[in-house]
C-alpha cells in the first residue's frame, strides 16, 4: 500500500509496473481503516482477526466492493 | 517460550525503542537458547503474527518494520519505520500518540508529510492498494 501524490500519480505507477488499478481512497480514509484495525499487540487476550471481523471493519468504512471480499 | 509471552515482548520492545528486538535479544529475555527463541519466532510467523527475513529474525511485526522503509514514523519521541501506508497510519494508532510520517510519492518520490494531531490526519495524498484484500498473504512483503 503506497502512497501518491495525486490519482494522476497513481495511474502513472500502474502503467510503470503493468498493474491493473486496485483501490483508491482518501488520506482520510486510510486513517479511518487504520484506526479500525490497529489494536495492542500487547494485550495477552490479542488475536488476528477473522475473515467476518475483518470485513466488518472494511465495511465500517464503506469498503464493501468485491475488491475487498476475503472469500 | 510460549507464543504470546514472546509476542508481547516483541511489541513491547517495539513500541519503546523503534525496532523489534533480535532473536538472541529475545532469547536473552527469556533466559532461553537462541534456538529456541527462532521456533517461537517461526511460530508466530506460520500464525501471520510477524513475517521473517531469511535468517529467522523479525522484518515485521505489524505496523512496525525492523528494516528501513520509505515510511518513517515519529510519534512519541520515538522513531520508526512502517511496512506500508497504511502501516504508517497504524502506528500512531497503536500508540495512542499524534505523531508525524515522512514519505514519498509511490510514482515520482516527491517528499510528503503527514500530521496526526488529536485524533485527525492531516495531509494532501491518496492511498493505493494494489491488490485485492484476499490477495494480500500471497506475497506480503510486495503487498
Amino acid at each position: 500500500m503506497l502512497y501518491f501524490r495525486s490519482e494522476e500519480h497513481v495511474d502513472r505507477w500502474c502503467k510503470a509496473w503493468r498493474l491493473e488499478r486496485g483501490a483508491v481512497m482518501t488520506l482520510d480514509q486510510g486513517w479511518r481503516l487504520a484506526s479500525a484495525w490497529f489494536d495492542d499487540r500487547r494485550n495477552p487476550a490479542w488475536r488476528r482477526k477473522t475473515i467476518d471481523e475483518i470485513e466488518s471493519v472494511f465495511g465500517s468504512i464503506g469498503l464493501t466492493s468485491q475488491f475487498w471480499s476475503l472469500r | 517460550m510460549n507464543e504470546t509471552d514472546v509476542r508481547i515482548h516483541v511489541y513491547d520492545v517495539t513500541m519503546a525503542t523503534g525496532r523489534p528486538p533480535l532473536a538472541a535479544e529475545i532469547a536473552k529475555h527469556f533466559g532461553a537458547t537462541r534456538d529456541e527463541a527462532t521456533s517461537t519466532l517461526q511460530r508466530l510467523a506460520e500464525g501471520r503474527v510477524l513475517v521473517l527475513q531469511s535468517d529467522g529474525e523479525i522484518l515485521m511485526a505489524a505496523p512496525f518494520s525492523a528494516v528501513v522503509t520509505p515510511f518513517a514514523v515519529r510519534a512519541g519521541g520515538v522513531s520508526y519505520f512502517a511496512n506500508c501506508i497504511w502501516d504508517a497510519l497504524g502506528i500512531p494508532v497503536m500508540l495512542n500518540r499524534d505523531g508525524g510520517i515522512e514519505t514519498s510519492c509511490g510514482d515520482c518520490g516527491h517528499a510528503m508529510t503527514i500530521r496526526i494531531e488529536s485524533g485527525s490526519v492531516h495531509g494532501d495524498g491518496v492511498i493505493h492498494f494494489a491488490l485485492q484484500a484476499r490477495q494480500w498473504w500471497n506475497d506480503i512483503v510486495f503487498t
